[in-house]
């Protein structure tokens, strides 16, 4: 008989395996679209979520290719010390955006990531993209960022997050450290992430009636402390932790439980003297 | 008079701008309502001896208002409109996104100028 662990893996390889293949043959399912959202379905959600957001922000970031008008925010935050350094920091940081958002979003799928020489190109891209015009242009922005120097401190601290983890993220992919490299780049994205869930915050807060000015503030920090949280979860050390923690109870209570079965059978062995069956083997599955 | 100048040439166009434009995006919300004041009861001249009336717009988000959130000086005999951007003031277009220049002279009383 196969161990429980190794069918688990099987499963996983084979995404079909555990549908019937008459059903299979009936309903068609391709590719198993189902198996594949029970298996990744919250890294899907937010990938759309983000994929859904992004397109948002190309159709509200037309109005900065406009020449003959001012944008919005431009109009808004104008006259700034210096204007013209301000103002094209502006459409390089938007262009800039538009175009590493989508790559992001690409490069975190599965499909991209299996394509070794796509994964590698579009990488590249995207870091010479962010590391060149992005996160600079982020920095002169966030000088002039409405609402005082707690923001600019927030966007200068999303900015140095992302400019850090990319530059680790390619040290890393380039040593082949994929486990540091996975890390980084789970940290980059999230960061610019934050273009998406703090704009969606900005419009729920203005619904909740807070105040723009404080719905800022809370738009921006929220984003950019909870985003890194949830990097360092899912990518980085306190994931590493948490699964070290989950093995260290899981060999525990094995412990545990050998000593009371080991108790209750040195109990019966007073009564009759019998041999114990032989310890199941473990296989654990990681990742 | 005034009121109903700064309404037809700033408040309505405004409002139709801003339905146009996405709010996905890190500019300010536009309010829920806004409203024209008056602040002054009779013309000043400005340097150039032309009649000016000061206003300003007030707004409303969610049940508070907030006044003056645009504060600016219309012509009555030209219909001309400006409003204060920064620290100078500008023709109302700014507003609508014409990028304008700054306007000297206007909207200050003559007796305030050294």
């Amino acid at each position: 008989m196969a161990p429980h662990g190794s069918r688990r893996r099987a499963s996983k390889l084979r995404p079909c395996a555990n549908i019937p293949p008459k059903l299979r043959a009936f309903i068609r399912v391709q590719a198993c679209v189902w198996n594949r959202v029970r298996a990744d379905g919250l890294r899907l959600l937010f990938l759309g979520a983000m994929t859904l957001g992004a397109a948002f922000i190309i159709a509200s970031s037309l109005a900065y290719f406009d020449f003959s008008e001012l944008p919005p925010f431009a109009i808004e935050k104008l006259p700034v010390r210096f204007s013209t350094l301000w103002l094209a920091s502006l459409r390089v940081h938007v262009t800039a955006a538009l175009v590493s958002l989508p790559l992001c979003i690409l490069l975190m799928t599965r499909m991209v990531q299996r394509r070794r020489a796509v994964h590698r190109w579009l990488g590249r891209a995207a870091g010479v993209i962010i590391l060149f015009a992005l996160a600079p242009s982020g920095a002169v922005l966030a000088f002039d960022a409405k609402g005082g120097a707690f923001v600019t401190a927030g966007f200068l601290l999303s900015d140095a997050l992302v400019a850090f983890f990319m530059v680790k993220g390619i040290a890393a992919a380039r040593r082949r450290d994929l486990v540091t490299h996975r890390r980084a780049m789970g940290h980059v994205f999230a960061q610019m992430s934050v273009a998406v869930t703090s704009r969606a915050m900005l419009m729920a807060l203005d619904v909740a009636g807070v105040s723009p000015d404080l719905a800022y503030v809370l738009a921006l920090w929220l984003p950019v402390v909870g985003s890194a949280a949830a990097a360092e979860m899912f990518y980085g050390v306190w994931h590493s932790k948490v699964r070290f923690l989950g093995r260290m109870t899981h060999g525990l209570s094995k412990v545990v439980r050998s000593l009371g079965s080991w108790t209750t059978s040195h109990e019966r062995s007073k009564v009759a003297l019998r041999p114990r069956a032989p310890a199941r083997s473990v296989v654990r599955v990681g990742r | 008079m005034v009121q109903r100048r700064v309404e037809k040439g700033l408040l309505e166009p405004l409002a139709q701008k801003e339905k146009e434009r996405s709010r996905f995006s890190r500019a300010r919300m536009p309010p829920q309502e806004r409203r024209v004041r008056v602040t002054q009861a009779a013309v000043t001249l400005d340097a150039s001896g032309r009649a000016y009336m000061a206003f300003a717009v007030d707004v409303r988000r969610g049940t508070e208002w907030h006044e003056n959130d645009v504060v600016g000086c219309a012509y009555p005999q030209t219909g001309a409109l400006f409003v204060k951007h920064g620290d100078a003031y500008r023709p109302a277009e700014i507003l609508l996104g014409k990028d304008v220049d700054v306007a000297p002279n206007v909207c200050t009383p003559a007796k305030a100028r050294s």
